[in-house]
């Protein structure tokens, strides 16, 4: 018996209907936060036309460009966020979202990431951490843990890996936090956090990916599985301060890392235009 | 009471929904899609209160949940 | 409120190529410019950098060149006039969004004042190396861009107006192929008045002509030969796709041969179906020449010193200087190598890269000698006249 079908609202509403059914694998967590992203967008009235999706390289780069209806504009590998920066800096009063990976953002990227956060961007960033790198086929990310085995980490990783929330508060961003995909009243809290503020937000969002990650560095291709294993793994960031390092290893640590207001790079640049006039 | 809309152009049978319902309203099944992807039944419509979390873990924008006063209209 | 003409003042200056280029920049309508410091660039970020935020433009020091080169596609994307300044080093560092910009059919306007090389090379003087790079530095193909190089300071500052022009006509990245002799040596500069200038400027067309539903991000893609084909900006409605993946008309990835085709013609063939109205050259004393010296950028100052010293002493020599590097010029080099039976191409690099274009576009017409130097000295006027008294002692020619 087939089921009765309708096509979601938010699909018609705001994506390019001959673009879906997306390229996402069974189960992977991007969909999810895309949906999430949608309902943020709708319930803040934002006007999809001066909403620019900025994107790289990667899975998560690839779900949202030209199946959002608005401007997607995808850069190369690592660079959505200097992209970001000049399409926010020459009309401040497009809402820029950057969807980024743990690849593009904290490896090839890394550079661009943390002069963003520095310069206090007012973009959103939303970084997809599925801990490995997904679209090429399952190699080691700067965010695998220590000691998984990937493509390239046959015998099991021996790199530390980043915590890019961290990263994010210590290099200067106002708004920094990680969730998991299957938080979504958190994630729906801090994007519209991100959305309404002046200042750069790094939402870091663990993703599951049950087709690389799962597969190869926890032996669990099945999504509901590795749902399961995301959630049982979860720690808040108050618990992980009593934590050892060992401890934490395969632990997604949740929680926000900063939040604070201070004025964004279009704010200086606006009281350098008038203090450039009158010198 | 619910009704349960399921678009199988877009599920891809990850059964997240079936694992998030808290009340046993979807089962899996062995019917293939036309794009070969396992569906998701409404197997216990008269349990669902509409809650909606099979809706928002979709991945794949696939289910729409609808109170049945909004159905009726 | 400043205007441009507030900030670009008609009146004669005494200022170094680097700052020329900086003031016919903001002339042309600039309003951002991304740069990673750089010898011997830095001068034009600086110049930017007083210029741009008294007419709210924004002047933003990049954490490196990758950086700057997306910061300023960005800009563009937005609707602004961009550009990036460098040299030869920070090009090589540049080359993914340079591609990016190419594929994209962005119109920014990158400098590269030349260095000696090859890597960092001597930082402080000057190369003439960069030559291929401009042309084929992004990998891939499938594509031309248009590259000017001008010889002295005030021509720098009428061809980055120039520059600007030929990004938003084409929809295309324009390589500005300064020097370091020209970059930094101090000459007279006039400025007109702005409002002369700004009735040549030619601004993007942002309207589509079409309601925002049937707009293509590449709809042209079946007209390759195009000009002047709209670019609507990130918050006009347009919904644009643009991305570094090929694309169909509508920006959205694709993987037939058919769009890798399409594609790739459109970004061939809208420079050059389009070169003969596009390329720009000077030339003297051609009429009755029997051989010709080819130069470009400060090689072309000694050359015609050298030209006008051996006509001097009764040799049939003529001057060619190119301004349009790229798209490359090889109906008006086989017409010099019909006529001449010798070119000679002076070039400040020693493995010979004009000299190799100059010798393919001869078709074998010509004898075409490299007068190479490496870099770190401008080529004097002596050197190009001794190579070439040389060359024809040496020659059965002579």
């Amino acid at each position: 018996m087939v089921t009765e079908t309708k096509i979601h609202p938010l699909v018609e509403e705001y994506f390019r209907i001959d673009r879906m059914p997306h390229l996402a694998c069974p189960g992977c967590g991007i969909g999810m936060v895309m949906k999430y992203t949608l309902m943020a967008i709708d319930e803040l009235g934002i006007d999809p036309q001066k909403f620019t999706w900025v994107t790289g390289v990667g899975c998560s780069s690839r779900l949202p460009y030209a199946v959002w209806k608005g401007d997607c504009i995808d850069a190369t590998h690592g660079r959505p966020l200097a992209m970001a920066t000049g399409i926010k800096l020459a009309r401040p009063e497009l809402t820029v979202m950057v969807y980024t990976g743990d690849g593009d953002c904290l490896s090839i990227g890394g550079n661009h990431f943390i002069h963003a956060c520095r310069r206090n961007v007012p973009i959103t960033v939303v970084m997809f951490n599925n801990q490995i790198y997904g679209m090429t086929g399952g190699q080691v990310a700067p965010t695998t843990p220590l000691g998984y085995q990937t493509q390239t980490s046959p015998y099991g990783n021996i790199e530390e890996p980043f915590d890019g929330a961290k990263l994010a508060a210590a290099a200067g961003a106002s708004y920094a936090c990680r969730w998991t995909a299957f938080q979504p009243k958190r994630i729906a809290t801090s994007l519209k956090k991100g959305l309404t503020s002046n200042g750069f937000s790094y939402i870091e969002v663990f993703s599951p990916c049950p087709t690389q990650f799962g597969r190869y560095a926890l032996k669990l291709g099945d999504p509901v599985k590795l749902a399961m294993w995301t959630q049982q793994n979860t720690v808040d960031l108050k618990k992980a301060e009593t934590m050892t390092s060992e401890e934490l290893r395969s632990k997604i640590i949740v929680g926000e890392y900063i939040d604070v207001e201070k004025p964004s790079l279009v704010d200086r640049y606006a009281e350098l235009f008038e203090k450039a006039k009158r010198s | 009471m619910a009704k349960i809309y399921i678009n199988e152009d877009y599920c891809k049978g990850c059964n997240l929904c079936i694992h998030f319902c808290p009340k046993n309203v979807l089962e899996p099944s062995t019917r293939l899609s036309k794009r070969g992807f396992p569906m998701p039944v409404v197997a216990h419509i008269e349990n669902c209160n509409a809650c909606g979390v099979c809706e928002l873990f979709c991945p794949d924008f696939a289910i729409v949940v609808e109170k049945e006063e909004a159905a009726k209209k | 409120m400043m205007t441009a003409a507030d900030v670009v003042k008609e009146g004669v200056y005494f200022v170094e190529g680097d700052e020329a280029c900086a003031i016919g920049a903001i002339a042309a309508g600039c309003r951002f410019c991304s740069y990673y410091p750089i010898t011997p660039v830095s001068e034009i970020a600086e110049a930017m950098a007083i210029m741009l935020p008294k007419l709210d433009g924004v002047a933003i020091q990049m954490e490196d060149e990758i950086g700057s080169m997306h910061a300023a596609n960005g800009a563009i994307v937005a609707g602004l006039k961009a550009m990036t300044c460098t040299s030869g080093p920070g090009c090589s560092v540049h080359m993914d969004g340079y591609g990016w910009a190419i594929k994209n059919e962005i119109p920014v306007v990158i400098i590269d004042v030349q260095r000696a090389g090859p890597s960092n090379g001597v930082a402080t003087l000057v190369g003439q190396g960069d030559f291929y790079q401009a042309r084929y530095g992004p990998h891939g193909g499938n594509s031309e861009i248009i590259a000017i190089a001008p010889w002295n300071g005030q021509e720098t500052f009428e061809l980055i107006i120039e520059a600007f022009n030929l990004a938003q006509i084409y929809r295309c990245p324009v390589m500005f192929m300064m020097d370091e002799v020209i970059g930094h040596t101090r000459e007279k500069l006039v400025v007109p008045p702005m409002k002369e200038i700004e009735a040549g400027l030619v601004d993007r067309i942002r309207d589509p002509g079409v309601p925002p539903e049937e707009y293509k991000s590449f709809g042209h893609l079946d007209t390759p030969e195009a000009i002047s084909v709209p670019f609507p900006a990130a918050g006009d409605g347009y919904g644009l796709c643009l991305s570094p993946y090929t694309h169909n008309e509508m920006g959205y990835p694709s993987t037939t041969l058919k769009d890798q085709d399409r594609m790739a013609r459109r970004l061939i063939q809208k420079v050059r179906a389009n070169r003969d109205k596009l390329v720009k050259f000077e030339s003297a004393f051609l009429d009755d020449a029997t051989s010709v010296v080819v130069s470009y950028g400060c090689s072309a100052r000694s050359s015609l010193t050298a030209v006008k010293n051996l006509r001097a002493d009764g040799m049939k020599i003529g001057f060619f200087r190119l301004i349009t590097l790229w798209p490359f010029m090889d109906k008006q080099i086989y017409e010099l190598a019909e006529q001449a039976d010798i070119i000679y191409v002076v070039e400040n690099n020693l493995d010979g890269q004009l000299s190799r274009e100059v010798q393919r576009a001869s078709s074998g017409k010509a004898e075409v000698i490299h007068i190479g130097k490496a870099g770190v000295e401008m080529h004097t006027p002596y050197e190009v006249m001794d190579a070439i008294k040389q060359h024809l002692s040496g020659s059965s020619k002579g």
